[in-house]
């Protein structure tokens, strides 16, 4: 890999913010981070120390969007106009996730064309954030680089600037910058490895995830997980992964348009049938459902990878107090 | 890139085919390369306005695109679909899922339907080259769908029909009792395909591996709540697998494998209306 010695980081963002447009996390002024537009190059940018509270996700995946319009007998597709866009400090749990929803939305017209008109600009970790276990889960500290096209990294008293991608290369260019020291690989590995010790070992999701593919969690366990789960959402919102949509008619002038929503796979209706049959009744089979998709060992075949990349959103999101770690701690206990 | 817009679809006519069912053509314009449609495969059919929703072949597009499908009065879909004349415009995406598997040389096939799932059977049965027995339970003769294609059907095939509730009122005949008889009598078959109410099901598949049919011979079609049909949506997951991908015909050694791999039991209870 390409690397640099950087400055500050506003000066390569306000650089790539010349022909696109950039988001970076942003405090919102009521105390959370999420992802904004950046209209002033003034505007510092600013370490996150906890993610923020949406992953990156709808910036492909739209929360809402229109797929299609029916008008006079005419189907009429309605694909996105995609603009250039730069995620400007992606953390390397979300730049994994995305590399998780490229390849499952891979023949998705809508979610591709978002994607393809897009820069990653990934932004490794010097501390762990409070719920974050990414370490385990083999999606961080350290942006992975197949991920991104280009990787910060913020060390004591410099910034390294990394090229993972040729997109990466050629977005550098009519930018000044130096080679960074020989070292820069051990300094990063160094810091990589101090945030991975500071997140600890992580014994209840090992012993939770052992226990959801060994079979031993019977449904009783999950009904009582299952008492707690409110049906809100919040865990399938934040997921960086959950990708479940559901439909909706929306009337229009002289017609009417298709529209996609994000759904969750809590709630009650997911899977009932017209007929009255609902595979996933209960609450405790919809909770175990969501967490199988996680850790489950066939997801894992299938998508190359686990489903959970360990950010900790749904710990710090669900009123339930049924976030990974809470969920893998008891489904793991003898 | 898949496409997830319909293309029209014409309902060309339609006639009362069962309780609350009704046998439909319809017409959509045929696409150069298009796969052909094989049986136990489904489309999505759009009423504008109301959504789309996923249903079986009876007789699968010809080379002009005319297929016909059975479909019961059941949600709010199916309640506007039954309101619209002969000449509407609907939508119509597919084919798509896995459907039945083919038989080989020779082989002979013990099909076993409850109710609407005899639709998707249709298929198979038209297209049989060897020999072939049925098995159709209903819950009486006024649910009982696909009556045109029964009469034609019985000339050629040995066809078991049973009902809940016969004409006096009485059970008439069973449908697990039936399924041993024909094992007991005509030996194992070479497989055995089984569509309906997922407890029915189950019970044929437990039936026919009692009598000594391994798993790997039974299959099962599975309905799922489908809205995309195309393995994104997430909808009609079972355990790791998506039935509109990778069903809806499921083997039921597979079937069982995924549910205990996901922990989920199989499904027991009856549906509380009929399919
Ligand atoms: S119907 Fe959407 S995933 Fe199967």
């Amino acid at each position: 890999m390409q690397a640099y010695e950087l400055d500050s980081p506003e000066r390569l963002r306000n650089h790539l913010a010349r022909e696109r447009l950039l988001y970076q996390p942003q405090a919102d002024g009521q105390g959370a981070l999420r992802w904004q537009r950046l209209d002033d190059p003034a505007q510092p940018f600013v370490v996150p120390a906890e993610p923020p509270v949406f992953s990156a996700k709808a910036f492909f995946f739209a929360e809402r969007e229109a797929l299609f319009r029916y008008e006079n007998g005419r189907f009429i597709a309605l694909v996105p106009e995609a603009r250039p866009q730069v995620l400007f400090g992606l953390a390397a749990c979300d730049l994994t996730a995305v590399a998780y929803q490229d390849r499952f939305f891979a023949v998705d017209p809508h979610y591709q064309a978002r994607r393809a008109a897009t820069l990653l600009v990934g932004l490794d970790c010097a501390h762990s954030c409070r719920h974050g276990f990414c370490a385990m889960m083999d999606s961080g500290p350290e942006v992975r680089a197949q991920t991104a096209d280009l990787i910060l990294c913020p060390l004591a008293q410099r910034w390294l600037l990394l090229v993972a991608s040729e997109r990466g290369a050629e977005v550098l260019a009519g930018l000044a910058l130096q080679p960074a020291p020989a070292d820069w690989a051990q300094q990063r590995d160094a810091q990589a490895l101090q945030v991975a010790v500071e997140q600890g070992e992580q014994e209840e999701i090992a012993l939770g995830c052992a226990a959801l593919n060994g079979e031993t969690v019977d449904s009783q366990a999950w009904e009582a997980l299952g008492l707690r789960c409110l049906g809100c959402s919040g865990c399938t919102s934040v997921c960086p992964t959950c990708s479940c949509f559901a439909p909706l008619q929306q009337p229009s002038a002289g017609g009417v348009v298709q529209e996609r929503v994000w759904d969750s796979c809590l709630y009650q209706g997911f899977q009932q049938e017209a007929s009255g049959h609902n595979p996933g009744a209960t609450p405790g089979q919809r909770v175990q459902r969501f967490w199988y998709h996680k850790f489950g060992e066939d997801f894992r075949q299938r998508f190359g990878r686990d489903g959970c990349v360990g950010c900790g959103r749904c710990d710090a999101v669900c009123p339930g107090g049924i976030g990974v770690h809470q969920v893998m701690k008891r489904i793991g206990e003898p | 890139m898949i496409d997830l817009t319909p293309r029209p679809l014409r309902l060309l006519e339609f006639y009362e085919d069962g309780e609350a069912a009704r046998h439909f053509s319809f017409a959509v314009e045929p696409l150069a390369g298009e796969p052909a449609a094989q049986p136990g495969q489904f489309f999505m059919l759009a009423v504008p306005g109301v959504g789309e929703a996923a249903f079986t072949y009876v007789s699968p597009p010809d080379a002009e695109g005319r297929f016909s499908a059975l479909i019961r009065r059941t949600g709010t879909l199916t309640a506007a679909l039954f309101a619209l004349a002969p000449g509407a415009v609907l939508g119509y995406r597919g084919p798509f899922g896995r459907g039945w598997p083919a038989a080989g040389p020779g082989e002979r096939l013990l099909l076993v339907a409850g109710g609407c799932g005899l639709a998707p059977l249709a298929g198979v049965i038209d297209s049989a080259a060897g020999e072939l027995q049925l098995i159709y339970a209903a819950r009486n003769r006024a649910y009982q769908v696909l009556a045109r294609e029964r009469a034609r059907w019985h000339e050629r095939h040995a066809l078991v029909e049973t009902l809940d509730q016969g004409d006096d009122g009485r059970p008439q005949g069973h449908p697990l009792e039936a399924l041993a008889r024909v094992l007991d009598e005509d030996g194992l078959p070479a497989k055995v395909l089984c569509c309906g109410p997922e407890p029915l099901m189950l019970a044929v598949a437990r039936g026919c591996i009692d009598h000594g049919l391994p798993a790997s011979r039974i299959w099962l079609s599975l309905e799922r709540r489908m809205h995309c049909g195309v393995g994104l949506c997430g909808h009609c997951y079972i355990g790791s697998s998506y039935a509109c991908v990778d069903g809806p015909s499921y083997r039921y050694d597979e079937y069982l494998r995924l549910l205990a791999a996901s922990g989920q039991a199989a499904a027991t209870a009856l549906p509380p209306q009929p399919c």
